[in-house]
């Protein structure tokens, strides 16, 4: 018997077959090569019996030259199959299309949460968000990833320290830790203003306290400025001692720079790729094409799709593809002298508070050694040189 | 008288060579398996079909199986197989009284 699988695969169908000499034109069939089993009578003129789908086609050119008349009955097998399921795609789309739906919704925003903030910190998280756009509702692969959203929120919301950010299945949490700025003490402790480091006196704002050097004096660390301790001999009050005494002091710095120097920058040219990876298959969805950059750096954003909890083994992947250039400065002797200069100047000023002044500066040596020029800068520089020393009340005053 | 002598050749090999009768003589081989089943092989074409009825055409003779609800399973050009309750299997020869 043959594989009744075969037959199933390619279709076949049940006929009908009603007329006088049957026999006859099943013969006539047979030695033609037509392939029919199950033959079954019924009643005296019809038989039933299936056949290939393929052979229907010809059964009818027999079926003129004998007296019988055929009809199909029952029609099976796959490419039935597949003819009724063209029938109710309309079922499998719904399918398909619910799959989508759900697929899409897994991969959407449902929520934000904010922990750790003060109504108004979270206010302004939440503002921030939305100018990135993560919001309830959006596609997940259309905003930041969740290490930009963090980077960003730290930057730009001073109320924070440190955020942590993390995308759990469709839910931002957000943990924020606030900034707990010390406030300053309104009752300071009595206190002396010492000098925190060798000077000249150039100017004194004293807001308490008695003034115990003069201007043009020199000072040396650790040394008091203003006492602490105020009013008559025999009659003194401890009290803080608050203000600003503005010294002369000088720093010395030594700084070099090369006369050439290579750099690598990206000239603002850039072009986005989006596409589907699937294992190690890239499908690509938008930006097709290579890069008609010399020189590029890819950076690749990869978002795991989501279905329901389960991570898909798809992943959207956006690339950005930035041109790179190398661009070589070049100084002439002046010119890196300047730029020296300005250099030590943003060393200092680095070093020093934000209203300290630089007064002067002068270049003690200046010489090229190795395509460098090394600069030694003397600066001079008025800044605050007071700091608070507490007096304890077991010290003698 | 040639076709005669052809015949006789033929069942001389047959014997003498231990070939399968069959083979040489163009005769039918049946095998049945209990009642349920019978497969026919070297005949010669429908003649009836019922299903209580199978009439085949031999290259000499007719072969009558009786019984009841007969179905078809497969037929090819020289091979039939037959499915229902067999009672009887009889040859008809052209040559009345010749049944076997």
């Amino acid at each position: 018997m043959k594989n009744q699988w075969i037959e199933f695969l390619y279709g076949r169908v049940t006929v009908k077959v009603s007329g006088k000499g049957i026999e006859r034109f099943l013969n006539v069939l047979i030695r033609n090569g037509i392939h029919i089993w199950n033959v079954k009578r019924h009643g005296t003129e019809t038989i039933t019996f299936k056949m290939r789908l393929h052979d229907a086609k010809n059964i009818r050119f027999y079926a003129r030259k004998s007296e019988c008349s055929i009809t199909f009955l029952r029609r099976s097998g796959i490419p039935f199959l597949f003819k009724r399921l063209l029938k109710n795609s309309g079922f499998l789309l719904g399918a398909g299309v619910f799959l989508l739906i759900i697929l899409l919704l897994s991969n959407v925003i449902w929520g934000i949460e904010i922990k750790g903030a003060k109504p108004a910190t979270e206010y302004k998280i939440r503002k921030e968000l939305d100018k990135m756009g993560v919001k309830i509702g959006k596609v997940q692969f259309f905003v930041k990833n969740v290490e930009g959203i963090q980077r960003q929120l730290t930057n730009n919301i001073g109320d924070l320290t440190w955020i942590g950010v993390e995308l759990n299945g469709t839910t931002y949490h957000l943990q924020a830790v606030e900034k707990n700025e010390p406030k300053k003490p309104e009752n300071l402790s009595p206190q002396n203003l010492v000098a925190k480091k060798k000077a000249t006196i150039v100017k004194m704002f004293i807001e308490t306290g008695q003034p115990v050097v003069e201007r043009n004096d020199h000072v040396e660390p650790g040394q008091i400025l203003v006492s602490g301790v105020y009013g008559q001999e025999g009659n003194t009050e401890l009290v803080a001692a608050t203000g600003k005494v503005w010294g002369e002091t000088w720093y010395k710095s030594n700084v070099k720079l090369p006369l050439i120097t290579n750099f690598k920058v990206y000239n603002g040219k850039e072009k986005q790729k989006r596409s589907l990876l699937m294992g190690n298959w890239e499908i690509p969805i938008w930006g097709f094409g290579k890069p008609e950059f010399e020189k590029y750096e890819t950076e690749k954003d990869v978002r795991k799709i989501h279905f329901l909890k389960w991570d898909l083994p798809i992943s959207y992947v956006h690339k950005t593809i930035r041109e790179r250039e190398e661009f070589t400065r070049e100084y002439t002797n002046e010119e890196a002298e300047k730029e020296a200069l300005n250099l030590a100047r943003k060393q200092i000023k680095s070093e020093l508070d934000e209203d300290a002044i630089i007064k002067d500066e002068k270049i003690l040596h200046k010489s090229t050694k190795n395509g460098k020029v090394i600069l030694d800068i003397h600066f001079k520089i008025i800044e605050n040189i007071a700091v608070g020393q507490p007096i304890f009340k077991e010290t003698p005053e | 008288m040639a076709k005669k002598w052809g015949g006789r050749i033929r069942n001389w090999m047959a014997n003498k060579m231990d070939l399968p009768q069959d083979v040489m003589m163009d005769l039918p081989r049946i095998t049945m398996i209990g009642q349920i089943h019978v497969y026919i092989e070297n005949h010669r074409g429908l003649l009836a079909f019922t299903d209580k009825e199978l009439r085949l055409l031999l290259k000499q003779g007719q072969l009558l199986i009786k019984g009841s609800s007969f179905v078809i399973k497969t037929i090819l050009p020289e091979e039939i197989l037959l499915e229902g309750k067999i009672d009887q299997v009889m040859y008809i020869t052209d040559n009345p009284g010749g049944k076997k």
